[in-house]
């Protein structure tokens, strides 16, 4: 379980060194880094807005912030990654989906589907948010829901 | 109707093309050279009448490649007044847009494609083929550390889109069988194309599962390649050839989605449909009209969601209709009884080149010029639509 706390800048910047962190997704990147998932939501109308910009592409507000959600969602689409982009690297096959989030209609986040054989993965699958470990950092995952309704 | 004031009023002069390999050991720029040289021959024109040059790539100052900068000192090119580097569809719209103002009379267009290192095991154990990619721009971090970025600009979500489409529409794998076996039957006949064996749709099912659903038969062939156009007025064309191909109308397209590709539309609403939209807003030459079809093979739901958006069928039906409209003795797609498809192979036959080598295939047809591929009927219409569901789709409806 690692929690880098909250960090300042200089730090965050080289937790993640093949990440462009930059002033509109440095927040999002904060919050991975404290194990929480933040997407940009709009204080003045409510939409949550993905990837990390920095006006709601609903109403313009400039007032958007960056906020945890549920974790919970259901599987828009998805492809097993039978073989990886460089590929002298040897490897399992990677479900990766696009995950329909419980806040809005539309609002996705790709992510690996982990806990569950790529066969079993279904359209609308309910799943929700895990955290797995890879080097020193913990990135996002997504598990079904037991029990969870198709 | 939306307006059209470039309505055959440009035309494609000059078409040249290098050979196909799978290793040519040669560079982008050394590529593009060749393909340039060879259209502003064809063109019949001397070199320093080029005033506008659209190179390959995103970047303008991207080194390695075939960029106008490059391309321009390489060639000798004394002066130009319109200079841009594009890709996918976008190049050819870009260069014709640029003649269309009055920024540039003549204009080279040089598109060059080779083989990625992270597309083959061969290809990454060459180290200029790793090179290329370390010192490549393309802009970001793409596939860095942080998977929730692995579907900026990536080819994956075709994929996902493959079976989502069969699960909306309860289809099968029909109609990107189709596409492939098609593609490869007009490879068989062209000398130029790095794939020279037919398949069936038996070897299709069977091929290997590279980002499952999506097959490798599915995917556009890597290569090392270019082509180059040269554009000019309708009015100077007429000077040069007694029959020029014109430019008839075009279109881009784009969308909401943005560069995060799981935020896709629903699959009627993707780039494909803007652009196709935009296209018949502007085309007085309709479906019908057209003899010569080519929907972008980068991946064959490119081909089956181009060939919706066209209208030849409605959304989730391509495939009966594939089915419909298949010649069994020649083991390709004759629709509608008139219009033949990816005449030439395509990417997935003749090999990748983003969509390029269809302008050089459509004009040569429209000339006459195929020798023992020429169509019987020389064709007089000719709709080309590359690019992706979300970045530089065009659409071009061309004719004599």
């Amino acid at each position: 379980m690692r929690n880098y706390g909250p960090l300042d800048d200089f730090t965050l910047i080289e937790l993640y060194p093949d990440v462009q962190v930059n002033r509109d997704n440095v927040e999002y990147y904060r919050g991975l880094a404290e194990r929480k998932l933040l997407i940009n939501h709009c204080a003045d109308c409510g939409t949550w807005i993905y990837p990390h910009r920095p006006i709601c592409p609903e109403c313009w507000s400039w007032n958007v912030k960056a906020e945890e959600v549920s974790g919970l969602g259901s599987v828009f689409m998805w492809t097993t990654l039978m073989q990886q982009r460089s590929p002298s690297a040897p490897h399992e096959p990677v479900p990766v989906a696009a995950v329909d989030f419980a806040e809005q209609k539309g609002l996705r986040y790709l992510s690996r589907i982990v806990n569950c054989r790529p066969e079993d993965i279904t359209h609308d699958m309910p799943v929700r948010l895990t955290w797995i470990e890879i080097g020193n950092l913990e990135w996002p995952a997504f598990e079904p829901i037991p029990g969870g309704a198709n | 109707m939306a307006r059209n004031p470039l309505k055959d009023q440009l035309a494609v002069v000059g078409i040249g093309s290098t050979p196909y390999g799978r290793d040519l050991q040669r560079s982008h720029l050394s590529l593009g050279l060749e393909a340039a040289i060879a259209a502003i021959r064809d063109a019949g024109i001397d070199k320093n009448e080029i005033d506008g040059i659209c190179g390959s790539g995103m970047t303008p100052l991207a080194q390695g490649g075939s960029g106008f900068l490059s391309l321009q000192g390489a060639l000798g090119i004394d002066e130009i007044t319109w200079g841009k580097n594009s890709w996918l569809g976008s190049c050819f719209v870009y260069a014709a847009e640029a003649v269309f103002s009055g920024l540039s009379d003549m204009c080279l267009v040089v598109q060059t494609y080779v083989r990625d290192p992270g597309m083959s095991r061969s290809a990454y154990a060459d180290p200029f083929r790793r090179n290329l990619t370390k010192f490549g721009d393309i802009g970001g971090d793409i596939g860095g550390s942080d998977f929730a970025k692995r579907w900026v600009h990536s080819g994956e979500p075709y994929a996902g889109w493959m079976r989502r489409y069969m699960h909306d529409y309860g289809v099968n794998k029909d109609a990107f069988a189709y596409l492939a076996v098609n593609s490869r039957s007009h490879a068989a006949h062209n000398p130029a194309a790095v794939m020279q064996q037919p398949i069936t749709l038996d070897d299709y099912h069977a091929s290997r599962q590279i980002w499952e659903p999506m097959q490798m038969l599915d995917m556009d062939v890597p290569v090392d390649c270019a082509e180059a156009f040269v554009i000019t007025t309708a009015e100077r064309a007429r000077d040069m050839t007694d029959k020029p191909v014109l430019i008839h109308a075009m279109s881009l397209g784009g969308t909401r989605v943005g560069e995060f590709y799981e935020n896709s539309l629903p699959w009627d609403q993707n780039a494909f449909w803007v652009t196709l939209k935009g296209l018949w807003a502007r085309s007085e030459l309709k479906l019908e009209d057209i003899d010569l079809f080519f929907p972008y093979d980068g991946y064959t739901i490119d081909g089956v969601g181009v060939t919706e958006a066209a209208g030849y069928c409605k959304p989730g039906e391509c495939g009966d209709f594939f089915k419909d409209n298949w010649d069994e003795a020649r083991q390709v797609l004759r629709l509608n009884g008139k219009t033949e498809v990816m005449t030439h192979g395509g990417g997935l036959g003749m090999g990748r080149a983003g969509g390029a080598n269809y302008f050089s295939e459509a004009v040569r047809q429209m000339r006459g010029q195929e020798g023992a591929r020429q169509i019987a009927e020389v064709p007089e219409a000719a709709l080309i639509a590359i690019g992706s569901f979300f970045h530089d789709p065009c659409a071009v409806v061309l004719r004599t």
